[in-house]
């Protein structure tokens, strides 16, 4: 066993163990390092962004190297503060709008090409799909159960037709697979809470007390 | 009280108590567990190993705190692999808060290599081997901007060095200088590096990911919008195996420590799961009966 002599371990761990307390139950120890890290974790964000960017990007540029056309992007952030001046609120109007728009346009080319039609291909029967599974022969049997999958799940969530008889019928097997999809979904989130908590023993067990090198 | 009564009724405490119990066994009695890697795993690898000379890998380090113990094996894993093989590498966060720990897994790999060198060609040198781009807002002004030109979104790296004037720089001008980037994250980043950066400049995108990003993520390899894919833990303990077994590189390997834990924790959840259905069945049909 070799303890840490570093204060930075020493603080990181306490605060680590205040924090599991609350698996015990809630208690003022918790709350106190809860508080504390709300509090590092605003002044850290803060800090950085006025040295990291109001600094360099707006300020310096626009005050002291004369950058005009920075007045702009100033002028339209600044904007965003009047909603705590009554009269003048309808003004944060602008820069939400220009941000929506600037957004939208940016946004909708591109997840109709990255989320829809290239997955919508990726579900079309063709042998370039079935070769995606790298599983010979087998990989048109996956693609196959994909392309039901697909079919099946999307009539469970038609909702402009009773479901019955043949939709009645997909529908039934889309639940199947949509409480699968879940099922995986679960599955993993498990494995990741479990790997947080072994990360964080691992720095109790290594870093601090030195059991584990 | 009957025992299909008490499962229903166990404390959560004394679930939890197990539960660190045979986390931490495992860890403190160190039993090595051997870990297969899967395919997705196996073509990040591959599109990493056959980097050309010429050109570079990105590696975006966009993973805060409360995911490091999941993505940061990846990251030191991507480094050493990267290293040993001699692939020039840069190397950027999307967020602000995830400098520190870039910057940290960074440091750590270059001082492993550095420390066993015994010339400056063997050693890992700043801005010759890899440069460290840092932090440029917003996430999509880099993602679109570095097709154009790296060193105009990233004026200056993260230490202050005009980005055109290192050595590695010369050579990489924007994508067609990037074989492959990849994007190590627990959010939808690695989805908007595809969405903007793919599909207008052809950039290829590998993934480290979270496990709960997991299953939103596959549908991308199979469609091979993603070249490769590291799923949690498990998938950086795949990619240390590779790297050791094919590369020969050595040095802690942190993620296939924490496999035994993994698994027998997961043994522990499916046998509460189990006894959990049991007991509400049994209860469900004893209270009909008894109606």
């Amino acid at each position: 066993m070799n303890i840490s002599t570093d204060p930075w371990i020493w603080i990181a761990s306490i605060l680590s163990l205040a924090i599991l307390s609350f698996l015990y139950k809630e208690n003022p120890i918790f709350r106190a390092a809860e508080h504390i890290f709300l509090g590092v974790a605003n002044g850290y964000l803060v800090t950085f962004y006025w040295h990291r960017i109001l600094m360099p990007i707006l300020f310096r540029p626009l005050f002291q190297q004369g950058d005009l056309l920075l007045i702009i992007p100033f002028v339209v952030g600044i904007l965003y503060l009047t909603r705590f001046i009554p009269r003048l609120s309808w003004l944060v109007r602008i820069p939400i709008a220009i941000y929506m728009g600037y957004w939208t346009g940016v946004l909708i080319p591109a997840t109709i090409q990255a989320q829809i039609i290239k997955q919508m291909q990726g579900t079309v029967l063709t042998s370039q799909n079935f070769q995606a599974w790298n599983a010979g022969s087998w990989g048109i049997v996956w693609s196959v159960i994909i392309f039901i999958g697909v079919l099946c799940t999307l009539s469970y969530f038609y909702f402009s037709r009773e479901h019955k008889g043949v939709i009645g019928a997909t529908s039934r097997v889309g639940i199947v697979f949509v409480m699968t999809g879940f099922g995986a979904a679960f599955g993993y989130t498990v494995m990741a809470r479990i790997s947080l908590l072994i990360g964080q023993l691992q720095f109790l067990l290594g870093d601090w007390l030195g059991i584990i090198k | 009280m009957k025992l299909h009564e008490r499962f229903l009724q166990i404390d959560r405490r004394i679930i939890y108590a197990i539960l660190l119990l045979v986390v931490t066994l495992p860890l403190v009695f160190r039993s090595p567990l051997k870990v297969t890697p899967m395919s997705p795993v196996e073509k990040l690898f591959e599109a990493v190993d056959n980097t050309p000379d010429d050109m570079a890998v990105i590696i975006d380090c966009s993973y805060a705190p409360q995911i490091k113990a999941e993505v940061e094996p990846m990251a030191i894993a991507l480094l050493r692999h990267a290293f040993k093989t001699r692939k020039k590498v840069l190397v950027l966060s999307l967020y602000v808060e995830m400098i520190g720990l870039a910057t940290k897994a960074l440091n750590q790999v270059v001082g492993e290599f550095n420390s066993l060198a015994l010339t400056a060609n063997d050693s890992i040198i700043y801005g010759r081997d890899y440069v460290f781009l840092g932090w440029q807002p917003p996430p999509i002004v880099p993602m679109l901007g570095m097709g154009e030109s790296i060193s105009a979104i990233y004026v200056v790296d993260y230490y202050g060095n005009q980005t055109d004037t290192l050595a590695m720089m010369k050579g990489i001008k924007n994508y067609n200088n990037i074989n492959i980037l990849v994007a190590l994250s627990g959010s939808s980043i690695p989805i908007s590096w595809v969405a903007y950066a793919q599909n207008r400049y052809g950039l290829r995108v590998g993934v480290g990911c979270t496990a709960v990003s997991g299953a939103d993520f596959y549908p991308y390899y199979q469609t091979g919008q993603f070249t490769g894919l590291m799923v949690g833990m498990k998938g950086a303990a795949e990619y240390e195996e590779l790297i050791e077994r094919r590369r020969g590189v050595e040095g802690r390997r942190i993620a296939s420590e924490a496999m035994l834990s993994l698994t027998y924790a997961h043994l522990v959840i499916i046998l509460f799961i189990i006894a959990g259905n049991i007991g509400y069945f049994i209860s469900r049909r004893k209270q009909r009966r008894s109606q």
